[in-house]
């Protein structure tokens, strides 16, 4: 960096002397746009920063409320290595065991478990498959998003003609037996 | 007068007690058969638990009551921590395997999922190779679980720093036993606990005396 000076005057060649050596010292590193935090070591500590601060900022040290220097005091660490006996007491507290579940059922359709406020999953899945299919269905015939008629649809399975109850609905087919459990509408 | 062999005869009687049925592996006739039956990735040795399955016992007197039968299984290297699948193993230790795959299909826990897929291959294994009359009349006698192999791996978090995390396995080991699961112990009373203490003290004897 070339830095020119024209003959000054004694009190600005001072101040000019005193800049230059706090810049070659290192400790005015806001001059060229750089950052101006004070940068530390890159692994994660704890604590205070390791990088001493400068005289500068011994001032304004007693003004702020307990600065890093002081962080360790107030900070929850454990006094002692708790022993394994004291951790097993802890983690298998039957508060911590799993309890066992007493709301198991069987279906009566399926014969799987099942949990008594909830749906049988094997069921579920079997009517979802066939949704799915039917949905299949519905979507070749409409073509597009958007196509959907204003009338109510009827599925009709194999060897199943329209009743007169469906007239004016919207039939879909679907090529198998009707299932037991579908109900006949 | 003794009947001597000769020959191979000879060598294989003195050299009998190199062979006890303990090493006999179950249903071959040749000792190498079974070697190449563990999974890659474990260096070719067999763990201690899937040689359990090998023993064979010496063939029953008829006044002795049946010995019931014993399936170990164990499946290794499960992605999961071995504090939290304890947690599992414990619940259904000492279970009959039909309430045990009930609790665990119900279970929102991960290791739920693999020890059920486990019990599973247990009881099919208990039925085509063990002898097994039916598959209900089984009961977890042993359920524990192991540390698998560990690695370490780079956590980055914020402003450059670094933490190392550690991406943990287990093992899981099952005991299948035939027949109906032991009743639990009753919970031990006061009263217990006196009549013990009672009999420590009623147990105390002179000693180095005449």
């Amino acid at each position: 960096v070339l830095v020119v000076v024209r003959s000054p005057l004694p009190r600005l060649r001072a101040l000019l002397q005193r800049c230059w050596g706090r810049l070659e010292r290192g400790l005015w590193p806001g001059v060229f746009g750089g950052q101006s935090t004070p940068w530390g070591p890159a692994l994660a500590v704890q604590g205070p920063a390791l990088v001493p601060r400068g005289m500068d900022d011994a001032g304004e040290g007693s003004a702020e409320a307990p600065s890093l220097r002081e962080g360790v005091m107030w900070m929850a660490a454990p006094k002692q290595r708790r022993t394994i006996e004291v951790n097993r007491c802890r983690r298998r507290n039957p508060s911590k065991l799993i309890e066992i579940k007493r709301n198991i059922d069987v279906c009566p359709e399926c014969g799987n478990l099942k949990q008594k406020h909830v749906l049988c999953g094997y069921c579920y899945a079997k009517v979802k498959e066939e949704t799915r299919l039917i949905r299949m269905e519905i979507h070749k015939k409409e073509g597009g998003p958007f196509n959907a008629p204003t009338v109510e649809t009827v599925v009709l399975y194999e060897g199943e003609k329209p009743t007169e109850k469906d007239e004016g609905k919207r039939i879909i087919e679907r090529a198998r037996k009707r299932p037991s459990w579908f109900v006949q509408n | 007068l003794l009947a001597f062999p000769s020959g191979a005869a000879w060598a294989r009687g003195l050299l009998s007690w190199t062979r006890p049925e303990r090493w006999l592996a179950s249903g071959s006739l040749s000792p190498l058969s079974c070697i190449h039956t563990s999974t890659s990735q474990n260096s070719g040795k067999i763990g201690k638990w899937e040689k359990k399955n090998r023993i064979v016992y010496p063939p029953q007197l008829p006044g002795e009551p049946r010995r019931p039968a014993e399936i170990y299984h164990c499946r290794r290297e499960i992605k999961y921590s071995k504090d939290k699948m304890w947690y599992l193993a414990k619940l259904i230790k000492g279970m009959s395997i039909d309430q045990a795959l009930a609790q665990l299909e119900f279970s929102d826990k991960k290791g739920a999922k693999v020890i059920k897929e486990v019990l599973l291959e247990a009881q099919e294994m208990a039925v085509r190779k063990h002898n097994v009359e039916f598959k209900s009349n089984l009961h977890i006698a042993e359920s524990q679980t192991g540390r698998g192999r560990y690695v370490k791996r780079v956590r980055c978090h914020g402003k450059g720093m670094f933490g190392i995390m550690k991406i943990s396995r287990c093992h899981y080991f099952v005991k299948l036993v035939e027949g109906p699961p032991p009743p639990p112990e009753p919970p031990r009373t006061g009263f217990d606990q006196a009549k013990e203490y009672v009999q420590q003290l009623r147990n105390r004897t002179l000693v180095h005396t005449l």
